[in-house]
This record gives structure tokens, sequence and C-alpha cells, in this order.
């Protein structure tokens, strides 16, 4: 243990002798003091904390990733080109050691700075919005300086009768394997339709398990509707009639609302907590007074938002993870630099991650099923050679990009998301445990593998 | 490195500079080809963006490209808090492009003030579409007329027409906001020309720096298509027109032009304010004083507009059939026939004038059927203010039977209209004002001392309708 905390302490000795440190430190100090006085927002106290959260969160982010990165491959690349690993290779550490000592060194120097500079952006967070009006410093208590959780309606399973469908019509038409990929999704969507449709003068009902926000419930605290909706018949410009009845005969209360809203957009509503009934059953209904058919998405058409904590919690978790993508970073620094020069290594990595930030590009490909595209009007893909050897590293990329991004602790901050303790485990499993142990072990035989006498010649 | 190696990478050196500096000659001549903006060019510019244009150099567009993703990936999940500062961003890369802004503030006044349900919250979106081109683009391109032109669109159509459903309240807060500017007259830019008091100055300094208004360029619009009411969004749309209609090239002119003379029709339709009141939106009546000034507008646009010369006359046409319709409806029968002869004398082949037989009251009569059947509310709320209005100059005259048939017919019209929305419809953007609050501006209207009836029938009908007499002045 001794060993390894010299290499530790020798990683610090090495940031602080690089003044990465200071320059570092300075840049972070300037994206929590100064940003917040430049940026502009909506005019409103929640949208200037949303903005605050996610501008200092993410140039923290990108700060520490960039200094780790470059930190991760100077420290060892430059050690083997100095020959000064030579010095610390001949005494009694294993070189796995000497890796992994350095991992540890640049994960406790990243815990330190973003562990200040995350306190800085809580403090200022908090002394600002204790500025506000009592009405402000509601909202943001009830909207964003909080952890809510979600409920929605169980997604009733349409495959079987997609399936069934699908068969009846195969029957009697002959298709491309394509064809009937675009057949089964037309079906998906009609029997979606007749759930999500709220025809004219129709009822649509929501039963939702609402069990877990009884917390919610002792402690008084409102619970919200979120709801998003799309009409038939837009009109630019114009609001819809939405009614709505929230609570069953099992519930204490009973609430009617009328409420005038927007199409294509959520809209986010406080009703009181006793409308869940005894039996933990939320009932809501809706009922459709427009010209229009109303349509509620499955996914994102209606869901209850909960209390579940306090900001601080969730702020730490959400610290956490920005940790674990530092943790990564630093393997992937180090795993570059174990069997390339500095420049190199430094250059590899920013390219790597200049292509995974590209992976959305790569997921529209994989969506679309075609790298080069199709014909118009035969559909067929244009370049189906390339296509076929692209695509499966496309979606490997993005499979693995999704490891690590699948978590994203600035956006559920600034929305007043909890970012639960299963979910942090899981972040931790994928981006420390599984992408950084992959890094870490290429990086370790690498560099035990590698011939330290004679990399300083170069 | 031997010496031959280096004399033989300097040259290497001039040799590329050489070729960099004949390209860039080609690629200047193309920029000017295709009329892209230069950045030297960038005028009124703060330090900190100027150095920005020029150390970011080709890769401003590369992070101008980045911010745009992120904008619009943004707004697909309904995430606007970071538009402001994007849109800010964005417009400060590329500030000499007009499309960026243009879009920006389209985005932002159009498409992100829909997505709320409060007033308040869409007001807030307008005005930063609105203050984007006012306040900033239009220091950075001063001499672009597209920008003009869409921030007089802004004012037209998104504030001045009955297309959102929060209409009334930025029409109300816009009214308030000049109202108070303007020291609660139409006209009020007038004392503000050469401001005399401390609080005048005050309020032409809000009046330049805030709303970016000359005081005296209002006049000379007045005088050119006034009088206008400068409280309502129109006559701002009038203004930026003409801004820019001041600064276009002749290929410009067209788009500036035209949005002037939409607003000056809309102006004539709905440019009086006739009553109003703290917390309650505006009573807005037609504007008839400025039918004359409203013609001149047209036939101007029609010798200057000689490519869609029909267009134009149609519009002409259409304009002068309901300016004689309101001047009747309005009581001003003089002014009615002598528009009505004009339309006769200008359009002899005039189908509706041709199906009157000439004749001016089937002419209007005519009109009046038809108008019952229309959609329009400021159509409908106009006959109805204009019914009224006969009704108390019947009254006036001693002709009760005639002024209960037209107090009727108000009636009548109010109930039909309003019966056409069926429970559940969203009325508010479309819906007319109380009827007892119609009748009242009417007779309000008709009362005052300075427009209304003259000071004879103003006594008889105060007697009439039981009302004390007149304040004198003193």
């Amino acid at each position: 243990m001794q060993r390894l905390y010299a290499i530790i302490w020798l990683t610090w000795k090495a940031a602080f002798r690089f003044r990465l440190i200071w320059v570092i430190s300075v840049l972070l100090a300037m994206a929590v003091v100064l940003l917040p006085l430049v940026i502009k927002h909506d005019g409103t106290a929640r949208g200037f904390t949303q903005i605050l959260l996610t501008y200092t969160l993410s140039s923290i982010t990108a700060l520490l990733g960039i200094s780790t990165l470059w930190l991760a491959c100077g420290t060892l690349a430059r050690d083997i080109e100095e020959s000064q690993i030579q010095l610390v290779a001949v005494k009694p550490i294993p070189r796995w050691q000497i890796w992994f000592g350095k991992w540890l060194g640049l994960i406790t120097l990243n815990m330190m700075m973003l562990g200040i500079s995350g306190a800085c952006v809580y403090g200022l967070l908090i002394y600002r919005s204790a500025k506000l009006p009592e009405k402000e410093q509601q909202i943001l208590r009830n909207e964003v300086l909080v952890a809510r959780s979600s409920m929605r309606e169980q997604i009733p399973d349409f495959k079987a009768d997609v399936e069934r469908i699908l068969n009846e019509r195969l029957k009697t038409l002959t298709l491309t394997p394509d064809e009937v990929r675009d057949l089964r999704k037309q079906i998906e969507e009609q029997v979606k339709a007749a759930q999500q449709i709220v025809p004219k003068d129709y009822r649509r009902e929501w039963v939702i398990d609402a069990k877990k926000a009884l917390k919610a419930v002792e402690l008084g605290r409102p619970i919200y509707l979120r709801i998003k909706f799309y009409v038939a018949q837009p009109t630019i410009g114009a609001t819809y009639l939405c009614l709505w009845r929230i609570g069953s005969d099992t519930s204490k209360q009973v609430i009617e609302l009328e409420q005038r809203l927007a199409n294509e957009t959520f809209h986010e509503f406080p009703v009181p907590p006793d409308v869940i009934g005894s039996d933990g059953k939320l009932v809501i209904n809706f009922v459709n007074r427009n010209q229009t058919a109303v349509l509620f998405p499955l996914d994102e058409g209606l869901e209850v938002l909960y209390y579940e904590g306090g900001f601080l919690m969730n702020f730490v978790r959400a610290l956490l993870i920005i940790l674990f993508w530092l943790v990564l970073l630093a393997a992937i620094g180090l795993a570059a630099s174990s069997f390339l020069s500095f420049p190199v290594a430094a250059f590899a990595t920013m390219s790597v991650m200049i292509f995974f930030f590209s992976s959305d590009i790569m997921r529209s490909s994989v969506e679309e099923n075609t790298v080069f595209g199709r014909d118009h009007e035969t559909n067929k893909q244009i370049n189906p050679v390339m296509d076929s050897i692209m695509l499966p590293l496309f979606k490997l990329t993005v499979k693995v990009v999704d490891l690590a991004q699948a978590y994203s602790p600035v956006d559920y901050l600034s929305s007043g998301r909890t970012i639960s303790w299963f979910e942090l485990l899981s972040a931790f499993g994928q981006v420390v445990v599984l992408l950084g142990g992959v890094a870490s072990a290429i990086g370790i035989t690498a560099f035990y593998r590698r011939e330290l006498a004679i990399a300083g010649s170069t | 490195m031997d010496k031959g190696k280096k004399i033989l990478l300097i040259c290497g050196i001039i040799l590329f500079l050489l070729g960099a500096w004949q390209s860039q000659k080609t690629v200047d001549k193309e920029r000017k080809k295709i009329e892209l903006p230069n950045v030297a060019d960038l005028q009124n510019a703060p330090p900190m963006l100027r150095f920005t244009t020029i150390a970011l150099g080709g890769f401003r567009g590369i992070i101008a490209n980045i911010l745009w993703i992120r904008a619009y990936d943004l707004q697909d999940k309904d995430k606007y808090f970071e538009m402001v500062q994007l849109a800010d961003w964005i417009t400060k890369l590329q500030p000499r492009l007009k499309q960026v802004w243009l879009m920006q503030s389209w985005n932002m006044t159009y498409n992100i003030s829909i997505k709320f349900t409060n007033p308040e919250d869409r007001w807030r979106w307008v005005m930063r579409g609105i203050e984007l081109l006012r306040d900033d683009a239009l220091r950075y391109c001063p001499d672009e007329p597209l920008i003009y032109r869409e921030l007089a669109w802004f004012y037209q159509h998104k504030i001045g027409q009955i297309l959102d459903d929060a209409h009334q309240y930025y029409k109300k807060f816009w009214f308030d906001e000049m109202n108070r500017v303007l020291g609660g007259k139409g006209d009020g830019y007038i004392d503000l020309v050469n401001p005399q008091t401390q609080e005048q100055k005050t309020r032409a300094e809000i009046l330049k720096n805030k709303y970016k208004m000359e005081p005296s360029i209002m006049k000379e619009i007045d005088e050119r298509f006034g009088p206008l009411e400068w409280r309502l969004p129109e006559a701002t749309a009038i203004y930026w027109g003409y801004v820019g209609l001041k600064k276009a090239k002749d290929e410009d002119r067209i788009v500036l032009r035209r949005i002037i003379y939409q607003s000056m029709q809309i102006a004539f339709q709905r440019g009086r304010i006739i009553f109003s009141k703290a917390d309650e939106v505006p009573l807005y009546g037609p504007n008839l004083d400025i039918v004359p000034k409203v013609n001149e507008a047209y036939e101007t646009m029609m010798a200057e507009e000689k490519e869609k010369i029909d267009t134009v006359k149609r519009a002409h046409r259409n304009f002068l059939r309901q300016a004689v319709f309101q001047l009747y409806t309005h009581a001003r029968i003089k002014e009615a026939k002598k528009w009505f002869d004009y339309l006769k004398e200008k359009y002899p082949d005039d189908v509706q004038v041709k199906g009157a037989g000439g004749d001016l009251d089937t002419f209007a009569i005519k009109r009046v059927t038809e108008a019952i059947n229309e959609n329009d509310m400021n159509m409908i709320k106009s006959f109805i203010q204009g019914f009224l209005q006969y009704s108390y100059l019947y009254l006036a005259y001693d002709d009760e039977q005639r002024a209960n048939g037209y107090f009727l017919l108000a009636k009548k019209l109010w109930d039909s209209y309003q019966s056409r929305f069926v429970p559940g419809q969203k009325v508010e953007r479309i819906a007319l004002p109380p009827f007892e609050e119609l009748n009242k501006a009417v007779l309000t209207d008709v009362l005052d001392p300075q427009n209304g009836f003259e000071p004879q029938l103003r006594a008889v009908l105060r007697t009439k309708l039981n009302l004390p007499p007149e304040p004198q002045n003193k």
C-alpha cells in the first residue's frame, strides 16, 4: 500500500510541477464566479438557476475532462520519455502498481478539484436563491432545487398484438425484410394510437401506481403533473382546453381543473398530494372538449413527479457521476500514454473524444440502417458494401458511448430530477468498472510489455 | 538542420505565402460576388466582439454551427432556458449575417413564444425576439432592410393581428408601455420633439434609448401617413418600415413599402382607441380620419410597384369598398359619398358597385348582408360600433324608432357573432368585448367634446339619456 501511496504522491507532485493545477484552479474559479455574471437567461429565476447549474457544471466537467486527459497522457508518457520512470521501475514495485498508482493519483486529484468547485457552485446557488422573493424561492424549492422522481402509467405490451396483425397481413403479401420492418412499425403506431388518441368529446383515464409518492403525501409536498400533448389540427399560437379530474373514490380529495394549454410542449402543474387514493392509486381523467382530437404520447404524454429528497444529496450524486467520467478519461489517457509518446497520446485521446462526441450522427445512421443513404424511389441502400462494413462499427461505437453517456447529471439537476442510488451504482458499474476496467487492462498490459529503457532515446 | 535544408524550407514558406495571397484575392472577389459580409466592416461592435470575430477567424463558423445544433436539440426537448444565451452567442459569432439575426429572432418570437401557456411568458419571448433585432441586429447591420422589415412585421403581425391566443395581452402591454412613454396621448411624441420639462426629457430619453424611436421621425411619419395612434403596434410597424425605407437601396424598397401599406390598412381598420381603462384591453375602432392618407399611400404604391400592379389595384379597390362602407356605417355620409364616387370613377367595372347599380345605400346594405356572414372580428366590431353611433345620432335627431332599430341591429349582430362559438371552443382570442362595454365606449365617443357629435346634438342626447350636462371648459 505504501508503494501505491508513493506513486499517488508522485502524480500529485507532477500535477503541481506542470502548474496545471494552478491554471485549472483559475479557470474553475472563473467558471464559477464569472459565468453567472455574463450569462443571459430567459428572465425568470427558474431559468437563471437552470442555466447557472448547466453552465457552471458543464464548464467544470469540460475543464477537468481536458486537464485529466492532458495530465494522464503527460504524467506517464513524459516519465517514460525523460527516463524518470526507470528510477521508479527499478524499485521493488510491480508495473501494474505504478500504472494503478498514477490512475489513483489522478482520481484523488480530480476528487479534490471537483469537490471544491462543486461546493462553490452549491454555495453560490443557495446564496443567490436566498436573495430571491419568497414566491420565486418556493418555485425553486419545488421545481429545481429538489430531487423529484417520476411515475408513469404502465405501458401495455403491444408486441403480441402487433405480431398477430403483421402475420395476418403477411399471409396475403410478399415483402422484403426492409418492407416487413416498415410494416411492423406502421402497425405498431396504429395499435399505439388507440391508446394515445383522445377523440373530440371523449375521455382518457390514467391509473398510476403511486405508492412511491406516499412519502410526499406525508410531508405535504405537492406532486406535479408533467404533460405533453399533440392535436390533430394544430393552429399556430393557439391553446387548447384541458379538463382534468384528478383523484378517485378512495382519495381524500378530488380536484377538477380547467386549463388552456399550448400543444407540443411540456407543462408542469402542482396538485395536492392527497389526490392519491388510500390504495396507492392515482387516477387522472382528461376530457377533450376541443374541436380536434388530442394525442398524449405513451412515453411522455403524462408523468407524475413527486418529491423524493433534498437537492444536496442529488447534487452530490451528480458530482459523483461526473467523477466517474473523469476516472474513465484518466484511464483512457494513461492507457494511450502506456504505448504512445506524449504528443501522440494527447492527440489520439482528444481525437477519440471528438469521435465519441459525434455519436449522434452515428446513432442516426444506425436508426436509418444506412450510412450512405437510400435511393428515394427504390428505398434501397446506395452503397450496401460500405454500409455492411460501417454499420457494425457504428453500432458498436454507439453501444460503448451509450454505456458512458446514459447518465446526464447536469440535465437531471437542472430539471430537479432525482439521480437514484441505483443509477449511481449502475453508472459506477458501467463507466468505472466496465469501461474504465477495459481501458486500464489495455493500459497495464501495454505498460507491462513496454521496453522502458529504450524509450528515452526516441 | 543544415543550411541547405533551411533555405529550402524558407523558400517553401515564401511560396506558400504567395499562394495564399493569390488565393485570398480570388476568395475576396467571390465574397463580393455572392455578397458575403466582410468582418472588417463590423461597425459599432464592442471591443470583445471585434476581438472574438478576428481572433477566431474561420473557426467562428464551426463554433456557431455547434451552438445552432445545441439550440435545436434543446428546442426539440422543450428546454428554452438557454435559448437567449445561445442566440446571443450565435448572432455575435456571425454578426454581419442578416439571416442569423432573422432566424434567431423569428424563432423566439414565433416558435418559442407559442410553447408557453401564460401570456406573460409568451410576451417575454416575443419581446426577446424584438429586442434582438431592435437593440442588437440594427446596431451591427444598420443598413439591412430585411431586418427593418422583420421588426415591423413582428409589431404588425405578432402583436397587431389576432392569430395568437395571447394577442390581447400583447396589445395591452404594448399600449401600457407606449402610454407611459407618450404621456397618455396617442400623439404624445409631439411634446418629446423639443422636450421642455424634466419629465418630458426623461420620457424622450426612454423613447430614444429603450424603444430606439426618434420623436422627430414619428412626427415626419404622422405628417405623411397619419394621424396615427402611436400607442398601437401598427404605428410602430410603420415607423420601422419607414426608417428602413430611408436606408434601403432601390431593389429592397418594395418589401418595406408593403409593410407600411399593410400597417396603414390595419391602422385604418382599427387604429383608433375609443376607450381605455386600467387592467383592461383598450377598445379600438376604425381610424376613419386617415382614409385620404391610406388612399394616397395606395396610389403611390401603384405608381412605384409596376410589376405587381394588379395585386395593388385589387387591394386598393378593396380598401375603397371598405372605406365607403365604414364611413357610411359611422354616419359620415358625406365622406362616404365622396369616396363612393371615387370608387366608381377609379373602378367603374367593380362588381359590387355595378351590383348596387351605382347607388351608395344599396351598396352599403349589400355589404352589411355580406359582413354578417363574415368571421372577421374587427369588421363585425366596427359594424356594431357604427350601428350604435347611428342609433345615438337618430336619438339626438329625435327619431327614436330609427334609433331603436339601429340599437337592436347592433345587438343582434353581436348576438349572432357570439353564438357562432360552441361551448368549449376557445373564444377569448376572437370574441367581441361585452355588448355593454361596446355601447358605453361609443356613447363616450359621441359625447366627446373634441371628436364627438356637434354641441347641440350632444346636449339633446344628454337630455334624452338623463345624463348630467356637459362640464364647461374653464
